[in-house]
């Protein structure tokens, strides 16, 4: 599903790289966690994937296509494949919150009523569809980064990449949104979820690639110490799971 | 997303953008209006004037007027001979009693300046009509050396060439045309810069949905399109204003026609349909123009990480 092969990227001006040699290989499906300190890499490796960046050297596969040689016209076709989260959300608060869900159907030309149902049915997986017209700044920060989920999540993407989906939440804010990606990969989304918590992660427990400046460290699966007990939920979509106390 | 939806969505987000950003679109329209009312003028009063110019050509003429006392017997000589020329179409001798009744009726309030002369007042002469115009180098060669001919005649007084004055009118008409052209030509560079700016400025404004259409997988087309219609919308209004304006000036000239021969001559038609949607399409290709440039430098803000 994603794959780095000695994956190395240089900036123009900076001596030292900010990937260097990266390989690994994250299979459809999986949950894994990107961690390491600020500066290790974890925001460029995920510019990688969605092409945001090209890599100086090395090939980067991503749903069978190779990222580094993909024409600048196809990019927008990869994106497509691809949901992504950003820690500052990046809604735009003078559209409500349907018009910042349905970015993506609007572009493939949907009509008006498809483009509700797929709002509502991803803001209902966030728990938020009763939101469905309000403005991101009437949300708290926590219900501004369900929207950004739910807006990743529309079009049922094969993979969703988080950059600190939880650094401007507080603790039981970022648990929640934490459950919300777990419950997305049970649907068999793969994850890639870049975070410098360790806390969270050990709790979590699963996969865990560390980069260190610019290097893959290490790259180990962890038992978690309190895993959220998840049910698979059906295809109709349950309403968010309430978060654990 | 087929070709009509994504062109509805593109005039829907101009127009959103051109009502909510109204102020700098109101300048850059009234930029290209501005040029292009410019240029419509100077290609208008142009056009009407050469038409003017082509009209009197045609009733163009050479009069040869004779010295005082000159017999009627050597003025019908001398127009017959004339009339044997090649390039004349007529020439027709015009004795001095005629041309005193052709004053008395033409300035009935002057008719006193010519009554009581005991000898007559006006020459006679011979009003010679030129066959074309519009001949070739070699033809106006031989023209003009028998019109000289004509001048060195001692039964010659003098001879008055319309043709001169019409030549220096066509060449005044073509310097103002390229002066015209040539100014607004400056003010429809400025009218696309103007646009190309206010694009750029609404692009900027845009900035951060740009990153997020570009995220979720928008082509730039799609992101483009919107901000090219923008700047094609403010061109055919520019355009269009510019027409109503124009079409509003020439009206205004139009009813001073009466009273006024320079009113007459600049008024003799309005522009063609074709000419008309020239312009409002000049206008419109402007705003593309500018929108296009504007934005050919921009990589339109990508998200960030």
């Amino acid at each position: 599903m994603i794959q780095f092969f000695q994956v190395s990227k240089r900036y123009p001006g900076v001596e030292q790289a900010a990937l260097n040699e990266v390989s690994f290989d994250i299979p459809r499906g999986q949950f894994v966690f990107l961690t390491g300190a600020s500066g290790a890499g974890k925001t460029t490796l995920l510019r990688l994937i969605f092409r945001e960046e090209i890599p100086s050297e090395g090939q980067i596969v991503v749903n069978g296509r190779n990222v580094a040689s993909i024409p600048r016209s196809k990019i927008p076709y990869l994106r497509r494949t691809i949901g992504v989260v950003f820690q500052d959300f990046r809604l735009i608060p003078r559209k409500t919150v349907f018009e910042n869900v349905t970015y993506l159907p609007r572009i493939l030309g949907q009509d008006l009523r498809s483009q509700k149902q797929l709002a509502f049915q991803a803001l209902r997986r966030v728990g938020l569809a009763h939101r469905l017209n309000a403005f991101p700044p009437e949300l708290s920060g926590g219900e501004q980064q369900r929207v950004a989920i739910a807006r990743a999540l529309i079009n049922e993407p094969e993979i969703l990449i988080a950059d600190e989906p939880t650094g401007n939440l507080d603790p039981d804010l970022s648990w929640e949104i934490l459950r919300l990606f777990l419950e997305v990969n049970l649907r068999g989304t793969t994850v890639l979820l870049a975070t410098h918590d360790r806390d969270l992660i050990q709790r979590i427990g699963k996969r865990v690639l560390t980069l260190d400046k610019g290097r893959l460290a290490s790259d180990v699966e962890i038992e978690g110490t309190a895993p959220p007990r998840l049910a698979v939920p059906s295809a109709e979509a349950s309403d968010f799971v309430e978060p654990v106390p | 997303m087929t070709l009509f939806q994504a062109l509805a969505y593109f005039f829907r987000e101009a127009l959103v953008n051109l009502l909510r950003g109204w102020k700098t679109s109101f300048v850059a329209v009234l930029t290209i209006a501005v040029s292009l009312l410019l240029g419509g003028a100077f290609l208008l009063a142009s056009r009407n004037l050469l038409e003017s110019v082509q009209r009197w050509r045609q009733e163009m003429r050479v009069v040869v007027y004779l010295r005082p006392a000159t017999p009627d017997a050597v003025l019908a000589r001398l127009a017959a001979e004339a009339s044997r020329a090649p390039w004349v179409a007529s020439a027709q001798a015009v004795s001095p009693q005629e041309a005193r009744a052709r004053f008395r009726d033409i300035f009935p309030g002057l008719s006193g300046l010519v009554e009581g002369w005991e000898e007559e007042p006006l020459p006679a002469s011979i009003e010679v009509s030129l066959r074309d115009g519009r001949d070739g180098e070699n033809r106006r060669a031989e023209v003009q050396a028998w019109i000289d001919g004509w001048r060195r005649r001692p039964e010659v007084e003098m001879v008055d060439d319309d043709r001169e004055w019409l030549g220096q009118l066509e060449t005044l008409v073509a310097i103002g045309r390229g002066i015209g052209l040539a100014l607004s030509g400056v003010l429809l560079g400025a009218a696309i810069f103007t646009i190309g700016s206010v694009i750029r400025l609404t692009a900027f404004l845009h900035q951060e949905e740009i990153s997020i259409l570009r995220l979720v997988g928008a082509t730039e087309f799609y992101i483009r399109g919107p901000f090219y219609t923008e700047g094609l919308l403010q061109g055919l209004i520019g355009g269009g204003l510019a027409t109503g304006g124009l079409y509003l000036l020439y009206q205004a000239a139009a009813a001073r026609s009466a009273e006024s021969l320079v009113a007459s001559v600049l008024t003799t038609g309005f522009l063609s349909p074709g000419q008309t949607a020239f312009l409002v399409l000049l206008g419109g290709g402007a705003g593309l123009l500018g929108a296009i440039a504007s934005l050919r430098r921009e990589r339109l803000n990508t998200a960030e990480g």
